[in-house]
């Protein structure tokens, strides 16, 4: 599902490519730069949908609305595979699963942050015609227990991202557009 | 990590971290350094990046700069392996950064594949499996294929002493419509003496066979690492360094400097664990 907030954003994409070539399999620098934006906001979205379904302020019925939310990012069959620096092995979870998780995690206190920092891949075609690329960005975790148990961690989440052309019906007119939907997500603890 | 590389990176960087508030400003550093994807390190190499990750196209004044290309391939080797020497460092950058001819990776070009360390069960027992995986083109695009397998587990079944005389079928065997082939099979440990000196067991169909006949099940990934031979007369290893410090992400963990396409195809076979002693 397109969010009201995307399809602006996909407007303003549109209108900025109105006359690049419609049919060319090639993505311009100013495309990228375009899709890449996009692809960010969705990131943040997820950032943001994970906060809250982590944190012990907000109450289940909101946690359950907000993962449904966060669940329309994903393409179907998305998956967390995620490791820790004790365990190189990686356990794959589905990303409902994922989240549901993250709400029954036993700590009193919650806090994500985010680093402000985010390094995005090339695209790459697939040989289904749509693009693919990876967008990397960093979690801080802190949980604490009312006893004092403290725990923290930093992990790297790569973000799987698939970029599509589609076509949607604007007032009547037929629109191409470039939409971005979230694919698997590879967790690691990380040592900083 | 020499001394110039991580100067540039914390210069470079410093300024325009743009720090959250309640993070450490070091940590963030670090991360910035860090070569995050095997993306990265391909763009590092080739100086396609600025310091914050942003791409270079080739309309900008430094995309594949030889001064920035230099900068970054000092921090794209493991500095914690002694292994490779300063020396053959300084060669393979010169021989990479040419003036002439200079060398640039190409994802698409081939000569270079993943070898993938994961754990299928076999009848409910965890065992090593090793594959080997390479990028291929497929109708509109590209993906990764399965080219090799090897599994220690596979190897008992395959073992042959070649230098002995050993089990064989005689060469008039065929005059008697080969019915001494009842005897070569009666004993399932001695099959192996009956092929062909040539014969080398081909991991990848029995994995399938297994799999398809529902023995064996996928079950997780431990390691992931890449090797290169896409720049002539040398081979190099990337291998995942996940540590405190700025020297972390994908780096150079093995350097080799090939001679010949002998040593080469040598060097080949080691990889893929058709030679002993991996």
């Amino acid at each position: 599902m397109i969010h009201y907030k995307n399809i602006l954003t996909l407007l303003l994409i549109l209108s900025a490519f109105a006359n690049a070539a419609a049919q060319s399999a090639d993505i311009s620098p100013e495309r990228k730069r375009a899709i890449d934006s996009l692809a960010l906001e969705k990131v943040r979205d997820l950032s943001k949908y994970i906060s809250i379904i982590g944190s012990k302020n907000t109450p289940f019925s909101e946690a359950t609305r907000v993962m449904d939310r966060a669940e329309e990012l994903f393409a179907p069959d998305a998956e967390m595979g995620v490791s820790s620096l004790n365990r190189k092995e990686i356990a794959y979870y589905k990303v409902r699963k994922y989240f549901e998780r993250l709400i029954a995690l036993n700590y009193d206190r919650v806090t994500i942050q985010w680093y402000d920092i985010h390094y995005i891949s090339d695209l790459e075609r697939q040989p289904d015609g749509r693009y693919v690329g990876v967008v990397t960005i960093y979690q801080r975790f802190e949980g604490v227990s009312d006893d004092g148990m403290r725990y923290r961690d930093t992990t790297k989440k790569d973000i799987t991202i698939y970029v599509e052309r589609k076509r949607t019906q604007i007032s009547g007119r037929v629109v191409e557009f470039w939409d971005v939907l979230l694919g698997d997500i590879r967790v690691t603890e990380t040592s900083a | 990590m020499r001394l110039t590389g991580l100067i540039f990176l914390i210069l470079a960087v410093a300024p325009v971290c743009g720090v959250q508030a309640q993070l450490a400003q070091e940590d963030e550093s670090r991360l910035y350094a860090q070569t995050k994807q095997v993306n990265q390190f391909f763009r590092r190499f080739n100086g396609e990046e600025d310091e914050k990750g942003e791409r270079y196209y080739p309309r900008d004044r430094l995309y594949r700069s030889p001064k920035l290309r230099r900068k970054y391939l000092g921090i794209l080797f493991d500095a914690s392996n002694t292994g490779i020497s300063n020396d053959l460092k300084v060669e393979f950058a010169k021989d990479v950064l040419d003036k002439e001819e200079p060398v640039i990776l190409d994802f698409h070009g081939g000569n270079w594949f993943s070898e993938v360390h994961t754990t299928f069960t076999y009848n409910g027992k965890p065992e090593p499996v090793i594959l080997f995986m390479e990028l291929e083109k497929d109708h509109l695009g590209h993906k990764w294929v399965i080219t090799r397998v090897h599994a220690d587990m596979f190897d008992p079944y395959f073992g042959r002493d070649t230098t002995r005389v050993g089990r064989f079928l005689h060469p008039l065997s065929h005059e008697l419509d080969f019915m001494n082939l009842r005897k070569a099979f009666l004993n399932p440990d001695s099959v192996s003496q009956y092929t062909t000196k040539r014969f080398r067991p081909d991991h990848l169909s029995l994995l399938l066979y297994e799999v398809r006949k529902g023995n064996m099940k996928f079950q997780s990934i431990s390691e992931v690492k890449f090797h290169f031979f896409q720049i002539d007369g040398w081979y190099f290893e990337l291998s995942q360094f996940n540590r405190p410090g700025y020297n972390t992400g994908w780096l150079i963990s093995n350097l080799v400097k090939l001679n010949n396409e002998s040593e080469k195809a040598t060097l080949r076979r080691y990889l893929y664990y058709e030679l002993a002693a991996k």
